[in-house]
């Protein structure tokens, strides 16, 4: 990877744990040496990677200022100068002279930044130090940071928090497995890493999806459709899943077994295999199943559910209006769901083939998951076309 | 040699740490620095009563044993410790070496400065031993003579050759793991190989104190006890030995630490 850094600008470093973030940014402190290719540094460099590295529990606050700032490249002279501004901005007056054992890791942290702050660098590096302390506290570092930028100093910026690297950043570079996957604009490297994420967590859906149909068909040979006492096509309500683990609940089936749903999965509207979509893309239902015996009387439906069992919609061939004929052989049934404005998350998909008044054949709950991204850090289920428009007093530019 | 531009470009840094080394140890004990004095003496009480005691010395050479003892023992503790700090204190040091930009020798200097430190301050009750040994309170009297100026320049090789040492051992530690293990029992292997608990005149036979005198410490050790115990001036042969001992030990130690410094912030 090659690319430069200007001085004066805030330049933020993202993608996943372990890609290279925090290795650049020792190589640009000059804390870890290139293997091979260099690195060219222009200023005196302070780096945020760990805060308070070299606290001696034992020694008051005070003292460890001292040797923290010493370490940090400043003079006696100069720390004792700036010990009252440090403490201020530390905020920890009340504690400094005890020992640094005493303290909390959030006042640990405090301490180690105010010195940190006030070594006033040319080049100031920041892994990830302000995910601790309160939330005041965090407020105040990142107004320093702004300052620190507006007076013309470089800032590099790694963090996870991604709303602040945009908030923070000129530009920003996306790295990934070691490699730069992307350095320009930090809204369209955010997007395209939001949507990388999503695209993975689609893979690993797919992933896990591919082996429940092997349970599945392991499970169809052994025995008819488990039986599991039918009270109607609503389930049970469930107690709500977390969505980061991976499912370990198996899919819950039941029904009297007249048709088997031997396979369900999404497409994209290419006709690709896939569980994540961006918001607004079409969204293919694919339902494969065979009755047990000939059927007059059905209804395939399908049902969309947060993980945490909220159901967005539920329909099937009966509410759109088709009315089943004959069901004789096996099947493969297709819905397509187009105008889907889903906000970010991971959904749920129920699939179903019952008689028309509710007994059902074969219901399977939770038959697929899927991933859908946004590419923009907005909250909620929905995710609707927006337009703003203002009029009066209000200007508002793009970004 | 750039370990030695390093070393002097962060002096501030190695005076703050030594401080810091020196008042964490004692911080929260009741005593405090009291400890680095009281140590000493009550170590030289516990050689007193049983060598003078429970167990009478033996060889007139070596009369009163409390006393050669102690003048042998004191600057051992100091090179024992020495070593021992400063091979870990890479490794201890770790966050500070892979999260700050830190001169890496600063730290073993540190080690070996602070524990010579502590050996100055034990130093005046060995000299108080040493006067009241001249009116005979050990027992046989001792005598003090003006050799005792040797004293400076034996700490200034003996703080040298720990350099070396030092630079060698932490940096072969941070790949090495086993050496900090090792180093336990090198040294109580070495304390017995030196001339500390005996005189290598009392050594019988012949070939096996040729055999022991070929120990460089041997050379270190008997000149701390001639100094302070025998009051006998050191030949220049011995200054020249110790003075090539000490600088090859510190050039080869600072030359290891150069080759491999890059490799420590990744490797601790």
């Amino acid at each position: 990877m090659s690319f430069e850094v200007k001085r004066g600008e805030t330049f933020g470093v993202i993608g996943p744990n372990g890609c290279g973030k925090s290795t650049l940014l020792k190589l640009v402190a000059g804390i870890f040496r290139p293997s091979s290719g260099s690195i060219g540094v222009h200023g005196r460099v302070s780096a945020l990677i760990e805060l308070g590295a070299g606290f001696h529990p034992e020694i008051t606050g005070r003292e460890n200022v001292v040797i923290n700032g010493v370490m940090l490249g400043l003079t006696r002279a100069e720390i004792e100068t700036k010990m009252p501004s440090i403490i201020e901005f530390s905020g920890l007056e009340k504690f400094i002279d005890e020992p640094v054992k005493t303290y909390s890791s959030g006042m640990y942290v405090r301490l180690g930044f105010a010195v940190a702050i006030h070594v006033d660098p040319e080049i100031l590096v920041v892994d990830e130090v302000l995910a601790v302390g309160d939330e005041a506290f965090a407020n105040r570092c990142l107004d320093t940071i702004r300052e620190l930028s507006a007076r013309g100093r470089t800032i590099f910026f790694v963090s996870h928090a991604l709303s602040l690297v945009e908030d923070l950043c000129d530009r920003v570079l996306y790295l990934k497995d070691g490699k730069v996957r992307g350095l320009g604009d930090p809204r369209e490297m955010l997007a395209l890493y939001r949507l990388d994420v999503a695209e993975e967590e689609g893979h690993r859906l797919q992933a896990v999806h591919t082996e429940d149909q092997v349970v599945l068909q392991a499970l169809e040979k052994a025995a008819e459709p488990v039986p599991e006492p039918a009270s109607g096509p609503e389930p049970s309500p469930e107690a709500p899943k977390d969505e980061a683990a991976p499912p370990a609940e198996k899919p819950r089936r039941w029904g009297d077994g007249s048709v088997v749903i031997t396979a369900c999965r999404l497409l994209a509207e290419s006709g690709e295999e896939r569980y994540a979509f961006r918001t607004g893309e079409t969204l293919v239902v694919e339902i494969e199943a065979h009755p047990r015996r000939k059927l007059t009387d059905f209804v395939f439906g399908v049902g969309l559910f947060t993980t945490e069992d909220v159901c967005l919609h539920g329909s099937n061939t009966d509410v759109d209006e088709l009315a089943g004929e004959s069901f004789e052989a096996p099947a493969r049934v297709r819905v397509a769901l187009s105008g889907l404005r889903l906000g970010e998350g991971t959904y749920l998909l129920d699939v179903a083939v019952h008689a028309k008044r509710g007994t059902p054949y074969d219901y399977w709950r939770g038959a697929c998951r899927f991933r859908v991204a946004t590419g923009r850090p907005e909250a909620g289920l929905l995710s609707p076309i927006r337009r703003w428009e203002s009029s009066g007093g209000v200007v508002f530019r793009p970004r | 040699m750039p370990t030695l531009t390093l070393l002097y470009k962060h002096r501030a840094l190695v005076r703050v740490l030594v401080g810091r080394e020196l008042s964490a140890r004692y911080r929260g004990s009741a005593l405090g620095f009291l400890w680095s004095l009281l140590n000493p003496l009550l170590m030289l009480g516990v050689y007193t009563l049983v060598f003078q005691v429970l167990m009478p010395s033996r060889a007139a050479a070596t009369s009163p044993y409390a006393l050669f003892l102690f003048s042998g023992l004191l600057p051992w503790n100091f090179f024992s410790a020495s070593l021992t700090d400063s091979a870990d204190s890479l490794l201890s040091n770790g966050a500070l070496l892979k999260k700050v930009l830190f001169p890496a020798e600063v730290l073993p200097t540190v080690s070996v400065l602070a524990q010579g430190v502590h050996f100055l301050l034990a130093l005046p009750v060995l000299l108080g031993a040493l006067v009241l040994g001249t009116f005979g309170v050990f027992g046989a009297k001792v005598t003090l003579t003006l050799a005792l100026v040797q004293a400076p320049f034996l700490l200034l090789f003996q703080g040298i050759l720990l350099l070396g040492l030092g630079y060698f051992l932490s940096a072969l530690t941070v790949h090495f793991r086993d050496v900090k293990d090792l180093l336990g029992t090198a040294l109580a292997m070495l304390f017995f190989a030196t001339p500390i608990l005996y005189d290598l005149s009392t050594v019988k036979p012949d070939a096996l104190a040729s055999l022991l005198a070929w120990n460089p410490l041997a050379i270190l050790f008997t000149a701390w006890r001639d100094a302070f115990f025998f009051g006998r001036f050191l030949p220049l042969l011995a200054w020249v030995k110790l003075a090539a001992i000490s600088s090859v030990a510190f050039l080869l130690g600072a030359t290891f630490f150069d080759r491999v410094r890059d490799t420590l912030p990744e490797a601790v």
